[in-house]
């Protein structure tokens, strides 16, 4: 484990690919967390990405949202991504999130609130589950921008299977109880081949949402409660889902989007986010509204 | 398309939109009513506000409140407890308010987006 840097703060995963940049994206992320929850940055990244940052970015903005820079260098399994933007575009793209448990090695923080970089916190109401009793804290449910559930494969690992929890947020103390979870996590990511078979889970990508499912799962006594485990008070991830996209950001907060009807693709509703976290699924859509909302939060 | 259906689908989308306009605002407001206190999840609803209120009208300086997640929760201060449900109570309803009033006056779907 790394040295304890601070006692709270916010981590964030980034490692770019040919088609994403990934630390771009976690500037952005960054300076919203840091914006709603006053709390210290820290991005874990490889020296590629760093350097692409460096290049790329401003250094007076990298030092203002990144309080902490981790440089790894860990091997990352081929991953490959099938990604949309809109039901009607698509690319693929190498996703590397083989590393992710390694978190509770590389957060310089006592208690890590741990964000994808596509997860945009413009509330502060995350922040009240670092004083909570529970060493980890994930989302259990999930709402799509129209409210409705999201489709059976993104609730449940397979038709009969067990619940997901969404590894998108991951809150985490550094309790004994922690530690295990993550070396359980590590287990699962290890052994996934065996897991997808015992488990029944879709096998082309390698989804951290399902080793923290099964890790879950083990933990709990292969039953649905859970004792240590958070669910952030049952309150669900709201998700832009690829196939959704942001038309206009008014301002850094309010978003105009267009979401579709999962069941039928070319039906849209307008929809208006205001402030609520949002998990930004559509990467290139975000990469789209990134200048205007950098601009905004610089301003 | 007959101009009578093509009216009703027009009003259809407004209606689709500014319910789910509606139900963003309640799952916000939600959100803003759950009150972490000592190790306890209350929701800051009437129910909650009333008992507690009701615990201190009867002399009761401290009890053991059952929370949101049926856990027995020993509340040192009910007097404390009840100021925190009060807050996040008032700020809830005053963003809903505020939220619900724009949406009532919105008679289109650019009025509901404010685009």
């Amino acid at each position: 484990m790394g040295e304890i840097l601070a006692p709270k703060g916010v981590c964030f995963f980034a490692y770019n690919n040919d088609q994403l940049d990934y630390v771009k994206m976690a500037l952005t992320a960054g300076k919203y967390a840091k914006k709603n929850l006053h709390l210290p940055v820290c991005l874990i990244t490889d020296e590629g990405s760093e350097s692409w940052l460096n290049e790329s970015q401003p250094k007076k903005l990298i030092n203002e949202v990144f309080d902490y820079i981790v440089i790894t260098n860990d091997k990352l399994k081929e991953n490959r991504r099938r990604h949309f933007d809109s039901p009607w575009s698509e690319f693929a793209a190498q996703f590397n999130n083989s590393n992710k448990h390694k978190i509770y090695l590389y957060s310089p923080f006592e208690q890590t609130l741990l964000l994808d970089i596509d997860y945009i916190v413009k509330t502060d109401a995350l922040l009240k589950y670092f004083d909570s009793n529970h060493p980890v804290c994930m989302f259990d449910n999930a709402l799509t921008i129209r409210n409705e559930l999201p489709l059976l494969p993104e609730r449940f690992l397979y038709d009969a299977g067990i619940k997901m929890w969404w590894s998108t947020v991951v809150y985490f103390d550094r309790s004994d109880w922690s530690k295990l979870f993550f070396d359980t996590w590590a287990h699962v990511a290890d052994n996934y081949a065996f897991y997808q078979y015992l488990y029944n889970f879709p096998s082309k990508l390698f989804r951290t949402d399902y080793c923290v499912s099964i890790a879950v799962h083990i933990l709990g006594g292969m039953q649905e409660t859970q004792v240590s485990l958070g669910n952030f008070d049952d309150t669900p991830i709201v998700n832009m889902s690829q196939k959704d996209d942001i038309i206009e950001a008014n301002d850094i907060n309010e978003w105009i989007m267009i979401a579709h009807d999962q069941k039928e693709e070319w039906k849209n509703i307008l929809v208006k986010v205001g402030k609520q976290d949002i998990h930004v699924m559509n990467k290139r859509a975000f990469e789209r509204v990134i200048p205007k909302l950098m601009e905004t939060l610089n301003g | 398309m007959d101009d009578r259906l093509e009216k009703a689908l027009e009003f259809s989308n407004y209606a689709l939109t500014i319910n789910n306009q509606k139900r963003n605002i309640r799952n916000r407001v939600a959100q803003l009513q759950i009150v972490h206190h000592l190790g306890g999840v209350f929701i800051a609803n009437h129910e909650t506000i009333a008992f507690v209120k009701a615990l201190i009208d009867m002399k009761h300086k401290n009890s053991v409140v059952i929370d949101s997640k049926n856990n027995p929760i020993t509340v040192k201060s009910l007097k404390d407890l009840l100021e925190k449900l009060v807050d996040a109570y008032t700020s809830a309803t005053t963003e809903f308010d505020i939220e619900n009033e724009k949406l009532k006056k919105a008679r289109n779907i650019k009025k509901i987006m404010d685009w």
